[in-house]
């Protein structure tokens, strides 16, 4: 199966809506036969990016909408998440791991979504942020045994 | 996410439920533990084992939690961390920062009897 887009979700930068967004999520991902563990790893994924666009990128402004484009084909799961800010460069994040900053109470969003995933890509757009992340499925995402991604 | 409280050898248990995914309940979470605080509470024990999981934020309202009992000169004890919680705490090096034990009555037996 080709990778496929299957589902969008527009919502606006209010963390209130963090919990929509993983509700959609559930229900989407629910028919594929997938296993608790991969679910709860995109979950959480989507969570650090939605919450990272709204915060970071569009500044809580709820004007400002945070798309989500969720993709599948039978080797793995795509999560799109796209802001509307000025971008921002990943390697100059500092480290959450270091002694210095254990103790802050957040800085850790980018490090956990590049941990669940396989593949976490920042893309900078014009007239936004993109952040593009892709987890393979253990077996067909489609519970099948095709393994084809073109 | 939903927290129920009870009171156990005066110590306080907050046994936490669902997705610590932050937002409007990661908020109410703080000034929760910031009320017992005032209401003289210095011993507590979070029960993570209803928690189906967290992410970053839920991380930090286990550390906000963790600074306001200490700077109280109070102690934390997490219970009944899930595996996946676990793993969370050594890709970020937090296992070092909590104390935690199996079962709530682990937690319970390790706070100093009769204080
Ligand atoms: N979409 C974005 N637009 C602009 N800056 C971003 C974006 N995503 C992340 N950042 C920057 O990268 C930093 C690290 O993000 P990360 O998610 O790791 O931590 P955090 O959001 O600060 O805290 P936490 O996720 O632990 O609550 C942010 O503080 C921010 O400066
Ligand atoms: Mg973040």
């Amino acid at each position: 199966m080709p990778l496929k887009k299957v589902g969008e979700l527009s919502v606006p930068s209010t963390l209130d809506h963090l919990a929509d967004v993983d509700q959609f999520t559930e229900g989407l991902f629910r028919n594929l036969a997938l296993p608790r563990e991969i679910l709860d790893d995109v979950a959480i994924s989507i969570s650090e990016a939605v919450n990272n666009a709204m915060v970071h990128g569009n500044k809580l402004d709820p004007a400002r909408k945070v798309l989500i484009r969720f993709y599948v084909c039978s080797r793995y799961l795509r999560l799109v998440v796209r802001d509307q800010g000025t971008g921002f460069q990943p390697e100059t994040v500092p480290d959450p791991r270091q002694e210095q900053n254990l103790l802050k109470t957040s800085g850790r969003g980018l490090l956990i979504m590049r941990h669940l995933m396989d593949r976490v890509t920042f893309q900078p757009r014009r007239g936004g942020m993109q952040i593009v992340m892709d987890k393979y499925c253990p077996q067909d995402c489609y519970g099948g045994t095709e393994r084809n991604c073109a | 996410m939903r927290v129920e409280t009870r009171e156990q050898d005066s110590v306080l248990i907050l046994k936490i439920h669902g997705k610590m995914m932050g937002g409007p309940e990661a908020t109410t979470f703080q000034e929760t533990i910031k009320q017992h605080v005032a209401e003289g509470y210095r011993k507590f024990i979070f029960d993570l084992g209803e928690v189906d999981w967290m992410n970053s934020s839920g991380l930090g309202s286990l550390i906000g939690g963790l600074t306001t009992i200490k700077n109280a000169g109070g102690e934390l004890k997490l219970a009944a961390v899930t595996e996946k919680i676990h793993s969370l705490f050594l890709i970020t090096k937090l296992v070092t920062i909590f104390e935690s034990y199996d079962t709530v009555d682990e937690a319970l037996n390790s706070f100093p009897a009769g204080k």
